[in-house]
């Protein structure tokens, strides 16, 4: 009888031992592919991952607090008109600045770099550059509209669109060929002022490469995934 | 007996452990730690099973009370920026390899007095057919 205890207790002790192993061994495979030799290093990594982790995590913290608001605000203006008014003010506003989902009809231009690359013109000129995106945003803008994506990039009214060698960066995320710009608003006026003889597109085009625009339905553009901090803003009084 | 329920828990353990999810990185640490001592006392388990002075109340006290202080000390020793945790890793391996050559000891000493055994039957056999012969 003891002995059937003893072995009991061996046993389990043993399962709790080889999961706890297991957990280990798996959580170490996904951490790092390639094992550095230098402590140093290992330090390093150890850094890099645990400042990676803590970035998820206040990632998720941030998104949960904003669910959280927006479910206290409805709350609050269930039974108040002025309240109910200034909410869907708070969401118009939310719109426009790029911190919701948002949904409608508009266009897609997708920008490419030339295929075949024709060694006796200038290279440069068969990219994609910055200032292509720069202008053909503008372009947008001035026929209309209301959200802008590249590459799943919302633009808010803080985004630059800078060079950084081989890639372009759009809201500090690098991004690249081929770019997929999505608008929405008026569809007919954006697709027909980006279509015109002369539009920028014409020359991205001229130039070798694709620049092709489609009008599509029920484009959903994502929120910005970043947070503006207001440092230096003051209300004037 | 003991050896089949060693053997059917590391089995078990290791499938479900590999369905288990992920811990964080951070904690990884930690966990490894508390592998090393509950290893160790697991070991030191087996040992004294062998040596007929096994106490469960010990046994588990052990298991779970090793793994928690080496944890609460890999702690402390990250908060003061001391790395206590090779501290621990000394005294458990260390104490890993002695339970291990207990272990060895004993079932050395089992099989050569088995070969002693049986080679006095057969020394003893050999007599008794002889004197047969005599007679």
């Amino acid at each position: 009888m003891k002995k059937k205890q003893i072995a009991i207790t061996l046993g389990i002790m043993c399962l709790l031992l080889t999961i706890a192993i297991s957990v280990q061994i798996k959580t170490m495979n996904s951490a790092s592919s390639t094992v550095s030799q230098t402590l140093a290093d290992n330090g390093l990594r150890d850094e890099v991952l645990r400042m990676k982790e803590r970035y998820d995590n206040a990632y998720s913290d941030l998104q949960e607090a904003q669910k959280q608001l927006e479910q206290v605000r409805q709350e609050a203006t269930q039974d108040d008109n002025t309240a109910k008014a200034q909410e869907a003010e708070l969401k118009e506003n939310n719109m426009i600045l790029g911190y919701t989902d948002v949904v409608g009809d508009g266009v897609e231009v997708i920008l490419q770099d030339a295929e075949t690359t024709n060694l006796s013109l200038d290279v440069s000129t068969q990219l994609i550059h910055y200032d292509d995106l720069q202008n053909v945003i503008n372009e947008l803008k001035n026929a209309g509209a209301e959200a802008i994506e590249i590459n799943g990039q919302r633009l808010t009214s803080n985004t630059a669109i800078t060079c950084e060698g081989n890639v372009i960066k759009v809201n500090g995320e690098r991004v690249g060929s081929p770019f997929t710009i999505r608008a929405i608003g008026p569809q007919e006026l954006l697709y027909g002022s980006l279509r015109r003889a002369g539009s920028y597109l014409d020359l991205i085009r001229a130039r070798g490469n694709r620049a092709d625009i489609t009008k599509v339905d029920d484009i959903t553009i994502a929120r910005y995934a970043g947070v503006s901090d207001v440092k230096y803003l003051k209300e004037d009084k | 007996m003991i050896f089949i329920a060693i053997i059917l828990g590391c089995i078990v353990g290791a499938l479900i452990g590999v369905n288990m999810p992920m811990i964080s990185y951070t904690y990884s640490g930690y966990l490894a730690i508390a592998i090393i001592a509950a290893l160790d006392t697991v070991f030191g388990g087996i040992a004294s099973t062998l040596k007929k002075n096994f106490d469960l109340k010990i046994f588990v006290s052990g298991f779970f009370g090793n793994a928690i202080l080496a944890i609460l000390l890999t702690y402390l020793g990250q908060k003061l920026n001391v790395d206590i945790y090779l501290a621990a890793i000394v005294v458990f391996v260390g104490r890993m390899f002695n339970n291990l050559g207990i272990i060895r000891r004993y079932y050395i000493e089992k099989f050569s007095e088995k070969k002693k055994d049986t080679k006095k039957e057969e020394q003893e056999q050999v007599e008794n057919s002889e004197e047969e012969k005599q007679n």
